[in-house]
């Protein structure tokens, strides 16, 4: 038998009993037993679909059961569990903001909205009154910043501090040809001021940073993440958990997509999922894996749907659920995601309580602080290979890349061995030969470069910049992508 | 009706007082007849809100389950919860009422430039979209 202390209030509907002896094998069993026993009793406790209400705590003992099996956890013999409800509050002190009111030609431009039920004037005006920062201008901020404004988000601030250029029209369809070598800012602004006038654009052209994104987010209310590497991903995570925002989450690559709402109400954070960063250069940016150019449409318009109804207090969250989107398979899955206790940003007993160095957290080195000029040990100029070639010295030049990028654009004297070939075809390299790696950009060939020498060849260097120096400084010829 | 007695009445003020600009908060404890509350102690307890404190306050459950534990100890009942409004009328604001709970009386004492300025018992609806003003004497 466990005893279920019942609080003076609701004793009126137990009999006046101030405690009451129930057996049962969970918790959920016993209250189930409780409010059979005491029909007036439910009311109080579970709302109309059948969920213990929000201000409800039930402890077992001194634990609340929601960091034990929830309603599953296991009842023993002498066990006590009581209700206690959350409470919370506090006066506004700031005088209340001006009640939003929309205008004629606004009633018109939202008419499709107002007239469901689920949105209304009170929902549009929740959304008129919204604040929303989105951390990026690229391939999802694209459709978050043209839907967001055309639902009528009373005011939006973008977080960006980038140029727009060609390899970005592919997806980023807020941008056009027309804006390549505008700041993505004045392009994207100006887009959505085209879409929707009425509402105001904050722009910040500042890179996120643990020094000014406490200050940034304290003006919005919804932090709307759609960056694409790991540092800025976790400084989003916890300065959400820090500022008690939410964090709607996005990420994307190639034919893959993913979805959340992070750091809402109770629900996990990234940190929950993810709490250590993933090896530098294990997982590869968009800008080395490629990506679907319609692929951040669809997460973005997910993560943008997420925001609307967060703002409107309408369905049910993507929160502790992480959607899975694969555009070949034409399929979502959904994973469930749980609130750790441990989590250092939003457990029970925090270790992270300011934003830190995200750089160094993910072992990103640190900048140079002044890049070496020319070129270093270990590297070549495409200009001397050129030289080298023309000369007809005897080396090897090698190209990292893979066969699908070699036929966008190649140099002819190159042999392909892709970087992930490269172990078992090393037998056709000579060590006794001069090499010279290249790939896109002289990432990958680096890594090339290092597996050789470690593999014993001495005279092997990087070409310093790819085949994009190649195009910028021997033949302009060779396209860039 | 709600009715409070002096010694709680001023250990309620004072504590109000003592944590102004902050807001404070605690518990009130006494007996129920036919929906007739008399409080007869009052229970400071520790305002746990993470944020500005200046306009938010917080219970934590496990303060108030030790609250109501210390009331049956004395025989008593846990009528009510009461917190301060620094520089602020006592209404029932909309952050207070979707933080709060049907079961109990909600007292609000408006504090003024660090003085006692005057106070609100509020009792909301179960689905707490609205409170209801209760009738608040001093004795």
């Amino acid at each position: 038998m466990a005893k279920v202390l019942i609080p003076t209030p609701l004793r009126q509907y137990a009999d006046k009993h101030d405690t009451v002896d129930l057996g049962g094998a969970t918790v959920g069993e016993v209250l189930s037993k409780l409010t059979t026993q005491y029909q007036d009793l439910r009311r109080q406790l579970y709302s109309d679909e059948g969920k213990l209400r929000s201000f409800v705590n039930v402890y077992l003992n001194d634990e609340d059961i929601r960091y034990l099996k929830k309603e599953a956890t296991p009842v023993q013999d002498g066990d006590t569990i009581a209700i206690v409800p959350s409470i919370a509050g506090g006066a506004v002190t700031e005088a209340p903001p001006q009640p939003a009111t929309l205008s004629k030609d606004e009633i018109l431009r939202y008419s499709r909205h107002l007239i469901m039920p689920e949105v209304g004037m009170e929902g549009q005006l929740k959304l008129k009154s919204a604040k929303v920062l989105m951390i990026g201008a690229g391939g999802l901020g694209a459709p978050l910043g043209m839907y967001l404004a055309a639902a009528g988000i009373g005011r939006i601030g973008i977080v960006d501090f980038d140029v727009v250029d060609f390899t970005n029209l592919q997806r980023q369809v807020i941008h056009g040809t027309s804006d390549v070598g505008r700041k993505k800012l004045d392009s994207a602004a100006d887009t959505m001021h085209e879409i929707n006038p009425y509402v105001q654009i904050d722009k910040h052209e500042t890179a996120l940073s643990s020094e000014n994104a406490l200050d940034l987010f304290k003006d919005y209310d919804i932090i709307v993440d759609g960056t694409d590497n790991f540092p800025t991903r976790y400084l989003v995570n916890d300065a959400c958990v820090l500022t008690g925002k939410p964090n709607v989450y996005g990420s994307i690559f190639r034919f893959e997509g993913q979805a959340t709402v992070f750091a809402y109400e109770g629900g996990p954070c990234y940190r929950c999922l993810y709490p250590e960063p993933p090896p530098p250069g294990l997982v590869p940016s968009c800008a080395e894996g490629g990506v679907l150019g319609i692929l951040p449409g669809t997460i973005g318009l997910i993560q943008a749907t997420e925001t609307v109804k967060l703002i409107l207090g309408q369905g049910q969250p993507l929160v502790g659920r992480l959607l899975l989107y694969d555009a070949l398979a034409m399929r979502f899955r959904e994973l469930k995601l749980r609130k750790n206790p441990e989590c250092p940003a939003c457990g029970e007993h925090p270790t992270i309580t300011k934003l830190i160095d995200y750089q160094q957290f993910c072992g990103i080195p640190q900048h140079q602080p002044a890049p070496a000029p020319g070129v270093s040990e270990g590297e070549i100029d495409p200009v001397e290979v050129k030289a080298k070639i023309d000369r007809g010295d005897r080396f090897v030049l090698i190209d990292v890349r893979e066969p699908h990028e070699y036929q966008i654009c190649n140099i002819p004297y190159a042999k392909l061995i892709p970087l992930g070939d490269l172990p078992k075809r090393v037998n056709e390299l000579n060590s006794a030969d001069e090499i010279v790696a290249h790939c896109k950009s002289g990432m990958r060939s680096a890594k090339a470069v290092d597996f050789l020498k470690q593999a014993g060849f001495k005279k092997v260097k990087n070409m310093k910049g790819g085949i994009l120096a190649w195009s910028d400084k021997v033949d302009p010829r060779v396209p860039k992508y | 009706m709600i009715e409070i007695e002096k010694q709680p009445w001023q250990q309620m003020v004072e504590h109000a007082r003592s944590t102004y600009p902050n807001e404070c908060c605690g518990a009130m404890l006494g007996s129920v007849n036919d929906g007739q509350k008399r409080v007869v102690a009052a229970m400071p307890l520790e305002n746990a809100s993470a944020g500005s404190q200046r306009q938010r306050y917080e219970l934590r459950p496990e303060d108030l389950l030790k609250a109501d534990r210390e009331a049956r100890r004395q025989q008593l009942d846990l009528v009510g919860i009461y917190h301060s409004h620094p520089d602020c009328g006592a209404y029932f604001s909309e952050t207070d009422l979707k933080n709060s709970c049907p079961w109990y009386s909600f007292l609000v004492l408006s504090i003024q430039r660090g003085e006692f300025d005057h106070a609100n018992s509020w009792l909301p609806n179960p689905d707490q979209t609205a409170a209801e003003k209760e009738e608040l004497v001093r004795r």
